[in-house]
Parts: structure tokens; sequence; C-alpha cells
């Protein structure tokens, strides 16, 4: 009964785990792909806001 | 030597690249609002770029992967817990949509807005001393996983710390946060890549099947359930849901890319997205440990195991883009972790203490000296402090230090109408002494809960025994 208990209840932490896994290696991959696409239109538009603000203090 | 030629046109290319992108951040500063919080533009996708690089370094990795090489897949909870915890608070927008609404510069600014300004500067030395503790080991950490894995002598450790901490203040100290930010975005692409790759690596090399194997020969039942294995238990989940909602909200250097987005909105967004890279930020660098167990057994060192099987198991060529990705990791959170430590001094402590307010020139000024001294005091403390046990549960510990009440009274300041400062001091108090418990030989879990139960307890007692006589109008700041 023990070892039967044992079995279920590793299986199902074995399987728990690989599947929390799978859906953490895959949202990690994917969105780091996504922001590392467009990351970089946001990465401009920030500067260039600051480059706004600079002007803005400079010109009264 | 591990490294070839390849790999260190690799690392140095990636150096060359960072250090002059990071310096042209310089010419954006014209206020200290631009130095600390990039002028609060941040979007969601670059958002995302600097929280993520921000909170994944090689100190991450490292620590992961010792609690995976202990502990097995039981460890995984840990990333669980991290990443849901903050998916949670982007999806509601749990105390952040405030806390970016409050137009905040710092943690300790909370303080003076809801409570009075003498506990901003109590709340200022908490945050600076548990956060100075907390990253004094970083280097230290660092320095030993990238001498393994390049092969450089260990007597080079101490050089290899010193360089890495002179290139990350080298343009934290130029450009504040504009620097970081773009730092950041390269980083993250280069840790991202890094990360999969080594992933990818040790599955193929070692085995999925293999691991389990190792960890149920080794470790048994307990490597698998985070209920039965004795490093964690009820107790412990609980204490991670708390300090990792702590973390989220309270923990300067997350706290300062909530303050710099452009909108409520949009730190919601990024809280929710960055929460399921965190999922993978805990389980893939604890998979790598898992690695380690399954590759040299369970006698190895626990923290030098994983840099030493990557090492082993890495090509030429793959080795020089992934320690570009360790590397890429190291420098943005110390880069923003000096940025977070020193705005708190110059900010919480230096400037309510004068009686005059200081030009934006000054402050900024201000800031890069702090910014260098704070530099000082990670590269001594690091090379002469040995860590009482595993480095999660110090770096846990040095956190709560100051969370537990930084909490309790953000909480309060938030959502109860009865805080006053008296609660506050008594809950920064409560959280403090609880968490030293732990230099005590109590166990993390139990040193933990206490330092949030006795934050709580000092917010609620404090608050209702001053009375409402001690109540501060609530600010409208924003």
């Amino acid at each position: 009964m023990d070892r039967i208990y044992r079995g279920g209840f590793l299986r199902f932490w074995s399987w728990f785990w690989t599947a929390n896994f799978i859906i953490a290696g895959s949202a990690f991959g994917g969105i780091a792909l996504v922001v590392a696409i467009r990351g970089l239109a946001d990465l401009r538009a920030m500067l260039t806001a600051l480059e706004m603000d600079r002007k803005g203090k400079e010109d009264p | 030597v591990n490294f070839t030629a390849l790999d260190w046109i690799i690392v140095v290319t990636y150096i060359a690249v960072t250090l002059a992108a990071g310096l042209a951040g310089k010419k954006y500063i014209s206020s200290a609002s631009d130095f600390l919080l990039a002028g609060r533009h941040l979007g969601k996708f670059i958002g995302i770029a600097t929280l993520a690089a921000t909170e994944i370094g090689t100190i991450t990795f490292m620590y992961y992967a010792e609690l995976g090489y202990k502990t097995g897949f039981a460890s995984f909870v840990n990333g669980l817990i991290a990443g849901g915890v903050m998916i949670f608070l982007g999806a509601t927008g749990f105390m952040i949509f405030r806390l970016r609404d409050l137009g905040l510069t710092t943690v300790p600014e909370f303080f003076e807005v809801k409570y009075s300004r003498p506990l901003r500067i109590v709340a200022g030395v908490l945050v600076a001393v548990g956060g100075l503790l907390n990253m004094g080991v970083f280097l230290k950490v660092e320095g030993t996983f990238l001498t393994i894995i390049s092969g450089l002598p260990v007597a080079d450790l101490k050089w290899t710390m010193t360089l890495i901490l002179f290139l990350e203040l080298l343009y934290t100290v130029l450009g504040g946060m504009v620097s970081v930010v773009i730092t950041d975005f390269i980083q993250f692409v280069m840790l991202s890549v890094g990360t999969v790759l080594v992933t990818g690596y040790v599955i193929y090399t070692i085995g999925w099947q293999h691991m389990q194997d190792a960890v149920m020969a080794n470790l048994g039942a307990n490597g698998f359930s985070p209920i039965g294995n004795p490093d964690y238990g009820w107790a412990y989940i609980g204490f991670q849901l708390l300090l990792w909602m702590a973390v989220d909200t309270c923990w300067q250097t997350t706290a300062m890319r909530t303050f710099a987005t452009k909108d409520p909105e949009t730190s919601k967004k990024v809280f929710f997205w960055t929460g399921f890279i965190f999922l993978g930020r805990g389980m893939m660098p604890m998979l790598w440990g898992i690695g380690a167990l399954a590759y040299f057994g369970p006698n190895h060192d626990s923290l030098q195991a994983m840099p030493e099987m990557i090492a082993r198991i890495l090509p030429t060529g793959v080795l020089g883009i992934v320690v570009a990705g360790m590397l890429a990791a190291t420098m943005s959170v110390n880069s923003s972790y000096l940025l977070g430590w020193s705005s708190v001094i110059s900010q919480d402590i230096v400037l309510p203490l004068r009686r005059q307010p200081l030009a934006q020139r000054s402050q900024v000024l201000l800031n890069r000296v702090v910014n260098l001294l704070v530099s000082l005091f990670v590269l001594f403390w690091g090379i002469w402090y040995v860590l009482p046990g595993p480095v999660y549960f110090y770096l846990n510990i040095t956190g709560t230090l100051f969370l537990a009440g930084a909490f309790a009274a953000f909480i309060g300041g938030l959502f109860w109408k009865r805080a006053n400062t008296t609660g506050g001091y008594c809950a920064l108090v409560g959280g403090a002494a609880g968490s030293v418990t732990y230099f005590f030989h109590i166990p993390p879990a139990y040193a933990g809960m206490s330092a949030f139960a006795l934050a709580a307890a000092g917010m609620v007692g404090g608050s209702l025994a001053a009375g409402s006589g001690a109540m501060r109008p609530r600010s409208t700041r924003v």
C-alpha cells in the first residue's frame, strides 16, 4: 500500500514539475524573443522623450 | 584555461559594445529624475527587459543551481512562487498600481508621503543596510562562477571581481538609469540566449530521465516534494509567498522599475509578462544544478558544481557566448543594484537630513559620489565575508531585514486608514528583529515568517496604541 502511495505520489510530482518546466522554458524563450524584437522601438521612444525633455529645459 | 581565442573575442566584443552603449546614456541626463528613473519614460517591452535583466544575474543562476543540486526538483517551488506572485500582481495591479500612481522615486520616500520624514530616514537606513549586505556577496559568487567557467586561476578571483565592478561603475556613474536601461536591453538579449543555450545543452548532454533518476537515487522522494523536503515545507512556502509579494512591491531595484514606467497600466503589463520570465529564471538554473548532481554525484561543492559542469559540457564558441551572456547578467544586476542602493542613501538619508535643498546638478553629483562609495563597500565586503549557509537563504534574510517591515507599512499606508507613524516604526523594528534570528541558527523559514508576523503585529499594535491623534492626513501627491 505504502509503495503504491509513494509511486503515485512521486509520479504526480514528476509530471507536475515536468509540465511546469515546459511552460516556464517556453514562456521564457517566447517572451524574450518578442521583447528582443519590439524592445528596440520602445528604447528609441524613451530616448526621444528624454531628448525632448532636455530641450524643453534648455529652451525657456 | 577553458577559453580559446574565439571565446575571448566574443566576450571582449560584448563588453566593448555594452560599454559604448552605456556611456552614450550620459548625454540624456539633465535632472535627478532622468538619472534615477529615466524620466519615467519606460514602455512595456523595455520595461520587461530592464526588470528581467535587473533580477536575473549570475548570482541568481548560482544560488538557484545550488538549490537544484541540494534539493532536486523540489527546488522548483521557488521558481513557481516567484513567477506566480509576479503574474498575480501584474494581473490584479495589487499595490503596484497605487505605488506608481504616487509618483515616488525611492521606496523609503513612501514613508514620508504616508507617515513622516524621520520615519523615511529610518526606513532609508534599514533599506540601505539590508541592500548593501545583500549585494555584498554578489561579486564573490559571480567571480567564482566566471573564474571556474573560463578556467582562470582562482588566485585571480579578486582581480576578476574588481574588473567586473569597475566596468559597471563606469557607465552607471555617468549615465544613471538611462545607461542602465540601455545596457539592460542588450544584456537581457545576451543573458536570454545564454540561459536557453545552457538549458538545451544540459538536457541534451545529461538527459531528462537521467536527471530524474539521479534525484531519486540521491534525494529520494524529498527531491520531488517541496512539502516533504526538510528544507522547505508549508512554513517555507508561506514565507516565500510573503517574501515575493514584498520583493515585487518594496524591493528598491524592482520598485524603481515600477516608478519609472510611463503610467500605472504599463507597470501592470510589465509585471504580468515578467512574471512568466521569472518562472524560467528560477526553474532553468535549478535544472542546471540537478544536471550537476547527475554529472558529479552528491559529494561535490554545491556552489561550484554547476559552473564546473558547464565548463566541461559546452564546446568552444558556445562557451564564449554563454560567458558573455552570464557577464551580461552580472553587469545588469550589479549596475541596477548600485544605482538602487545609492539612490536610497542620497535621496532618503543625505537629502532629508540637509536643511537646504540641493540643486539638480548637485543631486546628480551626490548620486555619483555615493555610487562610488557603495562600490568600494561591495568590493571589500565581497572579499572577506564568509557565508553562513546556502547563498539563497542569506539573500532572503538580508532582504527580509527591511522588506518585512516595509511591506507591513506599505499595506497599512495604502489600505488601512488607522495606520500611523508609530505603527510604521514598530513594523520596521519588528521586521528587522525577526529576520536577524537567522544569524542565531533559527531556520530561514521560521526566521522569515517571524519577521513578517512581528512586522504585521507592530503595524497593527503600534497604530492602535498611538490612536487617531498620531495619524497623518492622507497625501494626495501624484
